[in-house]
């Protein structure tokens, strides 16, 4: 017989036969596939979205020059003259603005202010409705539509769904300043157009400092090295001349810092989207298992017909096969359909956190296929393995006897020990390890190896699980439940796969909850103990606004002179390259913050006293994530590039921060001013007299600013809802995922009933023969599923409890730099209980309802 | 006396006009009366006018004149090397006012803007390189400044030192095989100015405030260097210097013009100027001057002097058909002259900066003075001939 049509026949047709349990195989699969190629793609987003925004906007830029966070002060350009004899240098000024959208939230635009006479070898702007002969106008005629104040060029893509035309008018927002841009002409989609899907301002570089309120800077300096030149010998003869404070790179290294940036928290994501297809295996384990069950003696058939050992265990590696296939394939398509929720889940987290881009999962590509592919069908071979060896043992006798008639007593080994034994000991080691380039790799290694080592110990677990509950809850059970728990111990070995896998993705569930459900609390006593001002003023612009967006220069003084307001703090932060990643400089009044007390601080123990210390000296309080990541500790040494150019600073004390993951340094506002040109406020913290009511405050402070700056004014008590809001939609991904690994265990679950049911068929027929009603038998099977469920949990609650400190103590602390404080999350853990015990419960139902109608076809 | 309109300064408008697409960077005459004489300086929110009665005075007046919307510094002339090989140059300075007082106090604030145009003949090697530089000052990567002379862009510069001019550029040229050309030459002031019009005032039109104040340098004694494609050539020659502001001094209706800056073997010098309108009559403000040996200006009338284009050469790039050769006659100096490009292929295309392409070289001049043969040389521009191009740029 070709192989071909006895593997049509004994396996494709039984998958035909019995649709419900292969479409629950090929649905874990899919959606073990789905999500981690979903996940792929929403991380690739997230960077690809900003690698596209920079290649956009850096057009032909070979390297480009940068200074402090602040941007270069232009003076200095003279001094750069000689970057000319590289190639075309044009200085570019770049920001951020805002539209408010007719009924919606507003919008991000990204202002580019340039010099056109400079700027034409490094990007192009093609116009709509250019009446000249050149697909572009000459540099001094698009001069021409960009020299008046206020004049704009949009990207016609945002304009023309807008109604703006050449002529119009556009109202925008920068910091808490209104100004009104003349739209002088449209751009095609094309060249920097395209960044943040067309939300795009084109401007003189002139006209961009005025709007932006940044006279005297430029952001950097672009400069394209002729093509055929040598871009690295350029850049180290640059470097090697440039004068202190400047910094020569390519803007692809910008890309880069991003991408370190976000490095741990995409690997989070992507060890988190690989428990589903874990999971999703276990459920090929049970395919195949009920596959070979359900043909015990046919294969007995086969063999005693002349199929050889390798004939049947191809048989159902090929059963394997075919699923993972159809899984893939389905889950490719199912992934890159759920990356548009993934995105939209992590946009939040990804720009609250790290940057602004503009979120839209890219295609897929070919490595996408290849992930699917290979990582669902070798695994599921792997996964299959040991039934379809089963099947390749079964001898061809059986042909004669029947399926349950074989002997499977358990065969949980003691000696085996050892394999469990070595994982757990190097789960702890594991654990001990530092991270690897900033990655927590030996987290997750411990965490895989905890997973597998108690996975290994889950038959020993089941047995005196179920042991245990006979001899405790003997007098309790009716005589159905009885059944149930001495069918359980019966199948212990069969039962062990279902429970690893159920238990694994519980206490995968169980780790993420608590840690989460921590963090949450760490971050909630956090706020408690370093929100004491009674109101926060933000530009309008947004909730984390970016460097450049700055509230103007008459608010400190209008909100400080406000009756009832006790005192203010003019809070400044800026983005300064650190090593190869960029970290937050902030700057504030630090006898105000000591005055009221609004820092947490990790060390030293007398670290108010140090603050105290630092003010007016080159000494900083850096936040926890900064001094993890960055390994330095109380007394070290930091250089930060400044205006003066690198300059050390003496770290006096280390304070917790959970607003960032990108590390903090906090100077006093006189060293910053000191070192740095800018007299900006990013914010302001209002303190009030005691008995001032803060929504009345709040009022009478936005009456006073009035029609002249538009600000976000946060009341103590709105902003703590809002830092926990963020917080909340930062973790949507995790549950999402996490939700989706369970749904997958608990199909899994069912089919291992199904498998026990099938397996006991001979029983169950007896069973009714001596009178037990259908109702009976059903209530044994959902007994049953209810028992795995309880045991399952039972287990995921332990292990996950591990895990959770394994991700709180390690993972995150090497991930994030975060402290995160244990909770026991009571609540959780009763809900969680009885909702898997209800999930499990329905689960078991399809295979009651099997085993009570399978005993009904026997009576016929 | 007649007005001896500068036919330079329309070359130099008419390049301004298409560096704004004709938009205001050139105010066209009717509007001139309205803007009025204002107060000098940067603070000044309108751009003064010329007027009569302001004496030219050198050095002092070789320096910007910011009040004014237009100025440049015009330099062209004809170089021998150490070996025989003849060469001629052309470097000028064009300071094109865009917003007297601009309300952004950012210092890229456009103000004015600085276009250069360099170019040198190498007669020899039957070349003609070019190339073009527009910037705003900025932060001073390109300027002119008020108290003494200098006019830069980027490395590009005309300064003064003493009596003596000195020019630097160093470029790449434009066009289809780049190559690297640089010159270095210093120019001797050896002659008083020849100052056009009135004392220097040069009227253009009904209106008074449609003139500009003018002068040229039509001799000045050069020496330096050229370099080509990394060769350096020492030069000596002869150049002529033009520098002219004012405000506002377009003429409609000309579509192009024919300029002539000569200077002949018995050290006189002519400069003669053509307009050609677009309803082919002869435009009556054609005309020139011509300086004696002794420096002293005369101006002659369009009707005293014959032009006669000879041969035309086409442009393969721009297909512009320019009259490389000349027949200038004047009856009552009683010169009789043929004008012939010494390399057909003179024409600059200014793509990055104006997109306008015109035709300025240097010429050789043959001839007869008072009957007797003279000889002498020159520089020929001619602007106008490509086409649609020009007459869109002018209106």
């Amino acid at each position: 017989m070709p192989a071909f049509r006895l593997f049509s026949w004994f396996i494709l047709r039984s998958l035909r036969q019995d649709p419900l349990r292969s479409m629950t195989t090929g649905v874990g699969i899919a959606l073990g596939v789905a999500v981690i190629v979903a996940i792929q793609l929403t991380n690739a987003s997230s960077v690809a979205g900003f690698r596209t925004a920079l290649d956009t906007i850096s057009g032909r830029t070979s390297l480009e020059i940068v200074a402090t966070g602040l941007g270069i002060d232009e003076r200095r350009l003279v001094e750069l003259m000689w970057l000319r004899d590289f190639g075309a240098v044009s200085p570019v000024v770049e920001g951020e603005m805002a539209v408010r959208e007719a009924n919606g939230p507003r919008k991000r635009l990204r202002v580019l202010g340039i010099d056109i006479l400079r700027d034409r070898p490094f990007r192009e702007y093609q116009l709509l409705d250019w009446s000249g002969a050149s697909p572009e106008p000459r540099p001094q005629e698009f001069l021409d539509l960009l020299v008046d104040p206020g004049s704009a060029i949009l990207a016609a893509k945002f304009a023309s769904p807008r109604g703006l035309a050449v002529g119009s008018t556009l109202e925008v927002l920068v910091g808490d300043r209104r100004a009104a841009l003349k739209v002088r002409g449209l751009l095609r989609d094309e060249g920097p157009a395209r960044v943040l899907d067309g939300r795009f301002v084109l401007m003189d570089i002139a006209g961009a400092q005025q709007l932006l309120d940044r006279y005297g800077r430029v952001d950097r300096i672009d400069l394209r090295i002729p093509q055929g030149g040598d871009v690295s010998s350029a850049q180290a003869r640059i470097a090697a001349r440039l004068p202190s404070g400047l910094t020569v790179r390519r803007p692809a290294q910008r890309g880069e810092q991003v991408e370190q940036m976000l490095a741990a928290f995409h690997l989070n994501l992507t060890a988190l989207s690989y428990v589903a297809l874990l999971v999703g295996l276990f459920l090929v384990y049970n395919t195949v298992s009920v596959s070979v069950l359900s043909r015990w003696s046919e294969i007995g058939t086969l063999r005693a017909i002349g199929v050889s050992k390798a004939g049947v265990r191809g048989l159902f590696l090929g059963e394997a096969a075919v699923l993972s296939l159809v899984g893939a394939t389905v889950g490719l398509f199912l992934g890159r359909l759920l990356a548009d929720a993934t995105v939209a889940l992590t946009a939040t987290a990804v720009s609250a956190i790290y940057i602004a881009t503009a979120a839209a999962p890219p295609a897929l590509q070919t490595w996408h296929v290849a992930l699917a592919f290979g990582s669902a069908v070798p695994l599921a071979l792997l996964a299959a393995l040991v039934p379809a060896q089963e099947a390749a043992t079964i001898p061809p006798a059986v042909a004669l006897r029947g399926a349950d008639q074989v002997d499977r007593h358990t065969r949980v080994s003691r000696r085996h020990l050892w394999v469990p034994g070595v994982l757990l000991g190097a789960a702890i080691w594991f654990a001990t390890r530092g991270p690897v380039n900033g990655l927590p790799l030996f987290g997750y290694a411990s965490a895989l190896a905890t997973v597998f080592g108690v996975s290994f110990l889950v038959p020993l677990i089941l047995l005196a699980a179920v042991r245990g509950l006979v001899s405790t809850a003997r007098r309790w059970l009716k005589v159905e439940d009885w059944l149930a728990v001495t069918n359980l111990s019966a199948a212990v070995p069969r039962l062990s796969i279902s429970v690893a896998a159920l238990a694994v993705s519980l206490s995968m569930m169980v780790a993420i909850a608590v840690m989460v459900g921590s963090f949450r609390e760490t971050v909630a006593y956090w706020i408690g103990q370093t929100l004491q001002a009674d109101l926060f003023v933000s530009p309008g612009t947004g909730r984390s606004p970016a460097a450049g967006e700055i509230l103007s220069t008459e608010l400190p003084a209008l909100i400080a002179g406000s009756p009832g307001v006790t005192a203010v703090d003019r809070y400044r932060a800026i983005d300064v390259p650190y090593r190869d990643t960029v970290i937050r400089v902030g700057s504030g009044d630090f006898s105000v913050v000591l005055g009221h007390g609004s820092l947490l601080f990790k060390a030293p123990a007398d670290a108010r006293e140090r603050m105290r210390a630092a003010i007016g000296e080159n000494a900083v309080v850096v936040s926890e994530a900064f001094s993890l990541k960055q390994q330095h500790g109380i007394g070290d040494v930091i250089e930060l590039p400044t205006d003066r150019g690198r300059e050390p600073f003496t770290i006096a004390a280390i304070y917790y921060d959970y607003s960032s993951d990108r590390g903090v340094v906090m100077l006093d506002r006189t060293v910053f001013e000191r070192h740095f040109d800018d007299r900006s406020t990013s914010g302001i913290t209002v303190y009030l007299q005691d008995g001032i009511d803060p929504e009345e405050a709040r009022a009478r402070l936005l009456r006073e600013i009035g029609d002249r700056h538009e600000v976000f004014i946060n009341t103590n008590r709105s902003l703590r809802i809002e830092v926990l809001r963020i917080f909340d939609s930062t973790f949507a991904i995790t549950y999402a995922l996490e939700l989706i690994a369970i749904i997958v265990a608990i199909s899994g679950v069912s089919g291992t009933l199904l498998t026990l049911v099938l397996e006991r068929e001979r029983e169950l027929m007896i069973l009714r023969l001596v009178g037990t009603e259908r109702r009976q038998i059903r209530r044994m099977v959902v007994g049953e599923a209810i028992i795995i469920g309880a045991i399952s949990h039972g287990l995921g609650l332990i292990v996950g409890l591990a895990l959770s400190l394994l991700l709180i103590f390690v993972v995150n602390v090497q991930s994030f730099g975060w402290t995160i404080q244990f909770h026991w999350p009571i609540a959780f853990i009763i809900q969680s209980t009885l909702l898997i015990l209800i999930a499990t419960a329905l689960a078991g139902l399809y295979p009651a309802y099997r085993a009570s109608r399978l005993t009904m076809v026997h009576e016929e | 006396m007649r007005r001896p309109l500068r036919a330079h300064f329309r070359s130099a408008c008419g390049l301004a006009a298409a560096l704004a697409v004709g938009s205001r960077l050139c105010v066209v005459p009717g509007q001139a009366s309205q803007s009025g004489t204002t107060t000098a300086g940067t603070g000044a929110s309108t751009w003064r006018q010329a007027a009569p009665g302001r004496p030219i005075v050198l050095p002092a007046d070789h320096a910007s004149h910011p009040e004014y919307k237009l100025e440049w510094w015009y330099y062209t002339g004809n170089l021998d090397g150490a070996d025989g090989a003849r060469y001629g140059f052309q470097m000028t300075f064009f300071r094109v006012g865009v917003d007297p007082a601009p309300k952004n106090r950012s210092r890229w604030a456009v103000r004015d803007l600085i276009m250069t145009h360099v170019a040198i003949t190498d007669v020899r090697g039957r070349r003609y390189l070019y190339a073009e530089r527009l910037n705003r000052p900025g932060l001073g990567w390109a300027g002119a400044d008020t108290e003494r002379y200098r006019v830069w862009n980027e490395e590009w510069e005309a300064s003064l030192q003493g009596a003596t001019h000195h020019l630097k550029a160093a470029a790449v040229s434009v066009g289809d095989r780049p190559l690297s050309f640089s010159l270095d030459l210093t120019l001797a002031e050896t002659q008083p100015p020849a100052l056009h019009g009135d004392a220097g005032y040069s009227r253009k039109g009904s209106d008074p405030g449609n003139a500009s104040h003018y002068y040229s340098l039509t001799r000045m004694p050069t020496r330096g260097s050229l370099t080509i494609d990394g060769r350096t050539f020492a030069v000596t020659g002869l150049s002529w210097m033009d520098h002219e502001f004012g405000t506002s001094f377009l003429e409609t209706g000309q579509i192009g013009w024919d300029w002539f800056a000569i200077q002949l073997a018995d050290g006189r010098s002519l400069m003669l100027y053509r307009f050609r309108r677009s309803d082919g009559t002869k435009d009556p403000r054609s005309s020139g001057t011509v300086i004696d040996a002794a420096g002293r200006a005369t101006p002659v009338g369009f009707e005293a002097v014959t032009l006669t284009p000879g041969r035309a050469w086409i442009s393969t790039a721009s297909t512009a058909p320019y009259p490389v050769a000349w027949r200038v006659s004047l009856p009552r100096e009683r010169l009789d002259l043929t004008v012939d490009a010494v390399l057909d292929n003179q024409e600059l295309r200014t793509a990055e900066s104006t997109g306008v392409a015109y035709w300025e070289g240097t010429v050789d001049v043959r001839g007869t003075a008072d009957g007797r043969p003279i000889t002498g040389r020159g520089y020929l521009e001619m602007t106008g001939y490509s086409g649609q191009a020009m007459a869109n740029y002018l209106r």
